[in-house]
């Protein structure tokens, strides 16, 4: 069951003189359908979801302006979607998030740009970098700078975002070339406001079909011999009018003093930081109007050289403030400076670190490097940096041990966590194995207490990882894969390949029914409903019809069977790949099903069991072995009762939703028998009383001292 | 262009546990501030975070100026430049200011005293726990004003979600530009459980109201009270008590007196003072009363049981408790309810078949007559447990026990007492208590015993043996034990 997103599907309506007030992701959604956009993909990953989420449910806006929503099965997919703008004039855009989208991207993407497009294409990048990513630390502008992509990478607020939306498709028509725009994590989710304009329906769209194909012409196709001129009319042709198009529609922007002897040339991203940084410095102001001559490049490529050359003819020196590395800005800037023979020099990397993300901590310090090199007083920040560290180290003494981390994990009740319970299990009883992790919430069971897993290679991609792991391993390697990572890659780059080379291994595919680290999205084989997009394609037959034989399906929560299971695959005489398909609907997901069904259901009246686990506080003795095979939020501790005993006991706080986990383990595992499920029978019916009064009348036969009260006070 | 004269934005930093509901309080925040009028700009770093990890919610605002340009507000927070910080959970507002974000000279501080665990701290096989009043004292001294009170409570009277008591808070506090008002109204036009929520609301207000600024919530461990036994000195004498009140319900008075008879002993020994003896009194009453099948189902039949579960459980009037035990004998547990002339022989016969690993798992329904009555005749076996073989396995244990304190303590008490809190290690049922009987079994063999047989003096003796329980708590596969003692053995070696 997917997010309902009623309030932000009310903002994608919103037509002249109103205002938009809303998140930056559902900005850029907006703005695509201000654009005229015919067409839209993606597949979803943090920080851009929403993108895709709310126009999933915005079937009535989709329809009436004839846009196609395609929800693609990877991000190759989605990249390939846009080669309907190759050969017809309408606008497209897809999403997904960066650097791993792109990476999986890569090649229709090369293909798209190679060809070149007529209507505008946008793809919409997640820039998963910095503080609160989950992926490899690489630059999207890698890809953009080998493709010839146009790169955008926006000043963080909204209306800057909607205008350049907007200037991207015109940017990418008139340049016959895709764009990329750029939001980082803070930009997706930062809420701000616009005015908004009507939405405008495309020429071309689902609506208004064109009735003939395109022409054939083979310059479209990106083959040869074509794509040698293809290659050259990129950087001859396309990029000399891309240039020109964004100094005419000024969308880099010059702020502060024209004449300045010093300047900035910063990512249109980074710039709410530097001028926090310069407005400490007592350079700028809440208004953004700097002292400092700044550059704001919100298109990061191409650069024009004539606006760099332009920007620090008359200046000493510039610094570039680029995030990540490598420092392909600085290189750029520093080749053209030379180019012109302009003696201006260049900081950037030698003021600011070569990686990592710039906060106002790192980019005050090296503003303060640069602008005390030419005479500026930097007092106010030096002085700030110096209190700053004098106060962490303080608080640091003051702490004496650094404080536990607090990485995520897996929901209370999630269906997931029971088969790393079992793979724990299984590790202590017999040894452990090579097990290849993947993307997804299960990658949480490499984090405490499981802390499984020998490597993390991509999206889907465990089982192909193992390959050749299993030739240098004398037990077989266990690949741990989610139904999503499964449509994603899975099934290709690790089912297929490995049926073809009879590599023998074992695979649990994590079968939650929805993709559900990225916010619960449908996938093919999620269950078909009226709400969502699911298909029921079944995972099994899939892998039945690679022709394998040894497949075995349980249902997570019963460990015991998993452990058995995994026992099995791990000591099977069967050669081939071993598939458990480990079955268990995402928590998150089925709690919102049916926490207000169930709600509704006691309020009418009707009978409801309630589950929850409870842990006797006199007969645990505190050794948690439970938590450090369960790692359940809602499993906890608390201090003992028992005045005898000193150390804290386990002990299950109201969060528990009944899942069972607990008394599992505790059986698995021979843990202690202080575990209890309780059963909470809400509007008893009349056999429910009856049995119970005979059960506690023939209890106080056999010496019960008195029968427990029915219910609790009030 | 001077940043002195010009105005400055409100800025407010949320420390929570993703999926907590940090995002809605962000939300009602920066609703409240534009239907105020305000600009107001918010952004969060949720991804993977979302499932319960550490993030933060990051809220600008200022008043709007029609005469001058858009403001550029801050995404990131700026260390020193934060004007109010609201925490979900302690040790997160600490983690803050471990980074700095609270300062002396600017930060209102919001915190929820009460404590959400992390993984670290709750699978540590001993007391895990960071000190709270640690970081209360850190929080007090870090931040401008700090009010701390357990929301996390407030929030459970109130039946409402920890956001709406700390949007509560974060008006009772009066630190916006906004009126306790306009944030009421953001939770009425957000439309969602509008009643819970404004009931939350007010438990946060009146919370911070009574919470004089600085001052922390005591979170006090819950105990019985006790009552002394005169013939002991004062920590002694009520934990003996206790002792005494435990054995007679465990087993019989009599059996409480052999507990009291070891005490007295102990008190005539050269060296003992009366903080040995209460470690003692308190280790030996736990380890006389160990968990067998029997006490388990005696302790599973306390009357207060269902009324306690019915509570917890939040059941109302007229539903119906049931409480299922998961309980799984193992095969030593089951044997050792047989006298040892046959326990003994099926013992040797199960370890040497490997089924020890076998069990029976019982899902016992205390509520119901058929599972009472299983659990009625286990716990009526009291009268038999001297005559098993667990009895009798126990009983060696702790005589060999108190054998060696009894020896170590009259050459070194502060090591006898070392040793005598060394018996916790041994708790826990089936392979949790087997492995810490094998770990109390390796360190009384590698280091006491040989100590006791040498005439050399053995000084370090106490702390070897702090070092090898603190080892034995630190990993249940025992590598940080074996590690520990090695270097021990290397160590005396090298100094012989």
């Amino acid at each position: 069951m997917e997010v309902s997103f009623r309030k932000e599907i009310a903002n994608l309506k919103l037509g002249d003189g109103q205002t938009f007030h809303g998140e930056g992701i559902l900005a850029v959604t907006k703005a695509l359908l201000q654009s005229g956009v015919g067409y839209v993909g993606g597949y979803q990953g943090a920080p851009v979801s929403h993108l895709l989420d709310v126009l999933l449910q915005s079937e009535d806006i989709l329809s009436e302006l004839g846009v196609h929503l395609q929800t693609c099965t990877n991000e190759a997919a989605a990249a390939a979607l846009l080669a309907a703008s190759i050969n017809y004039p309408v606008r497209g855009a897809v999403t997904w998030k960066s650097i791993v989208g792109t990476n999986v991207a890569a090649d229709a993407l090369s293909n798209l740009a190679s060809a070149g497009v007529i209507g505008g294409a946008l793809i919409v990048v997640g820039e998963d970098y910095g503080e609160g990513a989950s992926v490899i630390q690489e630059r999207t502008h890698a890809f953009a700078l080998k493709s010839s992509v146009w790169l955008l990478d926006l000043r963080p607020d909204l209306p800057t975002i909607v205008r350049m939306v907007e200037k991207s498709f015109e940017l990418s028509e008139v340049s016959n070339t895709p764009v990329m725009l750029e939001l980082r994590i803070r930009a997706c989710h930062v809420y701000g406001s616009f005015d908004a304009k009507t939405n405008v329906a495309s020429k071309v769209s689902s609506n208004a079909r064109l009735a003939d194909p395109a022409v054939f012409n083979y310059a479209k196709l990106s083959h040869p011999p074509v794509t040698f001129n293809q290659e050259i009319d990129k950087v001859v042709r396309r990029r000399p009018i891309a240039e020109q198009f964004i100094l005419d529609h000024q969308l880099n922007e010059l702020l502060g003093p024209a004449n300045g002897d010093v300047g900035v040339i910063v990512q249109g991203g980074l710039f709410n930081v530097l001028n926090g940084r310069l407005a400490q410095a007592g350079l700028s102001d809440i208004y953004g109007d700097t002292a400092v001559s700044t550059l704001v490049l919100n298109v990061t490529h191409p650069l024009s050289s004539k606006q760099i050359t332009d920007f620090c003819a008359a200046k000493r020196a510039v610094l570039v403030v680029e995030e990540g590395a490598p420092d392909f800005l600085e290189q750029a800037i520093g080749q053209i400076l030379r180019k012109a023979d302009l003696q201006t020099k260049l900081h950037g990397k030698d003021c600011l670190p070569m990686a990592g993300e710039y906060t106002p901590l790192v980019v005050a310090d090296g503003l303060a490097k640069f602008l005390g090199t030419y005479g500026r007083d930097v007092s106010a920040l030096t002085s700030w940096l110096a209190a700053h560290k004098a106060r962490t180290s303080a608080v640091a003494t003051a702490l004496e041990t650094p404080l536990p981390a607090r990485p995520p994990t897996f929901c209370t009740g999630c269906p997931e966590r029971p088969v790393f319970s079992a793979m724990k299990i299984l590790k202590q009883e017999t040894s452990g194995v090579h097990v290849a992790a993947d993307i997804g919430c299960h990658a949480f069971g490499t984090f405490a207490p499981f802390s499984q897993g020998n490597s993390i290679l991509g999206y889907g991609m465990s089982l192909a990882s193992a390959a050749a792991v299993s030739s240098v391993q004398q037990k077989r390697p266990v690949s741990i894969m989610g139904d999503g990572g499964f449509w994603h890659n899975g099934l290709l780059s690790g089912v297929a390949s490995a049926a073809f080379n009879k590599d023998d291994g074992v695979l649990i595919v994590m079968n939650n029914g929805y993709s559900s680290a990225t916010g619960t999205q449908d996938l093919p084989s999620s269950r078909p409903n009226d709400e969502g997009r699911g298909k029921g394609i079944e995972i099994e037959r899939s892998l039945r019809a690679l022709g394998l034989t040894w497949v075995r399906r349980v249902r997570t929560y019963g460990v015991k069977n998993v452990k058995r299971t995994l026992d099995a695959a791990l000591k099977s005489k069967d050669k081939g790949l071993k598939v458990i398909i480990a079955d268990g609907e995402c928590q998150l997901a089925r709690q919102r099903r049916v926490r207000p069904a169930t709600a509704q259901a006691i309020a009418s009246g009707q009978r409801v069991v309630r589950q929850r686990f409870w842990i006797d506080p006199e007969v645990c003795t505190g050794d948690r072995s439970c938590i450090r095979l369960s790692g359940c939020p809602s499993l906890t501790v608390k201090p003992s009762e028992d005045p005898l005993r000193t150390d804290p006991i386990a002990h299950v706080n109201n969060d528990c939703v009944g899942c069972g986990l607990c008394g599992e383990i505790a059986h698995a595992a021979q843990l202690c028998p202080s575990f209890a499920r309780i059963d909470v029978i809400q509007n008893p019916g009349r056999f429910d009383r009856f049995k119970r009064a005979m059960s506690q009348a023939l209890m106080r036969v056999f010496g019960a001292h008195r029968a427990p009260p029915l219910a609790p006070a009030e | 262009m001077n940043p002195v004269a010009l105005p400055q934005p409100t800025r407010l930093l949320i420390a929570a546990l993703g999926g907590e509901g940090g995002g809605v309080l962000a939300g009602w925040i920066t609703e409240a501030a534009v239907a105020s009028g305000l600009v107001a700009s918010r952004t969060s770093i949720p991804g993977v975070a979302q499932r319960t990890g550490a993030t933060t919610y990051y809220i600008e605002m200022i008043a709007t100026d029609p005469t001058r340009p858009r403001p550029v507000l801050a995404l990131n927070p700026a260390p020193g430049q934060v004007d109010v910080l609201i925490a979900s959970e302690l040790l997160e507002a600490t983690r803050l200011a471990s980074t700095g974000m609270i300062t002396a000279d600017r930060t209102t501080l919001i915190a929820n005293t009460a404590r959400v665990f992390t993984m670290d701290e709750k699978m540590a096989m001993a007391d895990g726990r960071v000190n709270s009043a640690r970081l209360i004292e850190v929080l007090e001294k870090a931040a401008k004003t700090a009010l701390l009170a357990d929301l996390g409570t407030a929030a459970t009277e109130a039946k409402s979600p920890l956001s709406a008591v700390m949007l509560g808070a974060l008006a009772g506090a009066n630190v916006l530009p906004l009126t306790a008002d306009a944030l009421r109204d953001a939770i009425r036009r957000e439309g969602k459980s509008i009643d819970a929520n404004l009931k939350g609301f007010d438990a946060g207000f009146a919370a911070v109201a009574a919470t004089p600024p600085t001052s922390a919530a005591n979170p006090l461990p819950i105990s019985r009270p006790v009552s002394a036994l005169a013939e002991f000195q004062a920590r002694t004498s009520v934990l003996a008590a206790e002792g005494v009140k435990r054995l007679t319900d465990y087993q019989s008075a009599a059996y409480a007196e052999t507990y009291l008879a070891h005490l007295r002993r102990f008190a005539k020994v050269p060296g003992v003072d009366d903080a040995l003896l209460a470690d003692l009194a308190r280790h030996l009453a736990i380890r006389m009363s160990v968990e067998d099948v029997i006490r388990v189902a005696q302790l599973k039949l306390r009357d207060a049981r269902v009324a306690r579960v019915t509570a917890e459980a939040r059941a109302r009037p007229g539903d119906i408790v049931d409480i299922t035990e998961f309980m799984k004998p193992g095969s030593e547990e089951i044997l050792g309810l047989l006298p040892p002339i046959l326990g003994q022989p099926l013992m040797r016969l199960v370890h040497k078949r490997g089924w020890s690993k076998k069990a029976m798992p019982l899902n016992v329904t205390t509520t119901r007559l058929s599972g009472f009555l299983r659990l009625k005749f286990l716990a009526g076996l009291k009268g038999w447990r001297p005559r098993t073989l667990k009895y009798k396995a126990e009983q060696a244990w702790l005589s060999r026990w108190l054998h060696l304190v009894e020896e170590v303590a009259k050459r070194n008490p502060a090591a006898a007492r070392e040793l005598i809190i060394s018996a916790k290690l041994v708790r826990g049922y089936g392979d949790t208590y087997a492995r810490g009987l094998a770990n109390w079994d390796l360190i009384a063999t590698s280091l006491v015993e040989p100590a006791l047989n040498t005439s050399v003096a053995t000084p370090d003796l106490a702390d070897q043996i702090l070092q090898a329980r603190l080892a034995a708590e630190q990993d249940p596969e025992g590598t940080a034990l074996q590690a520990t003692l090695e270097s021990i053995a290397q160590w005396s070696a090298a100094r012989t």
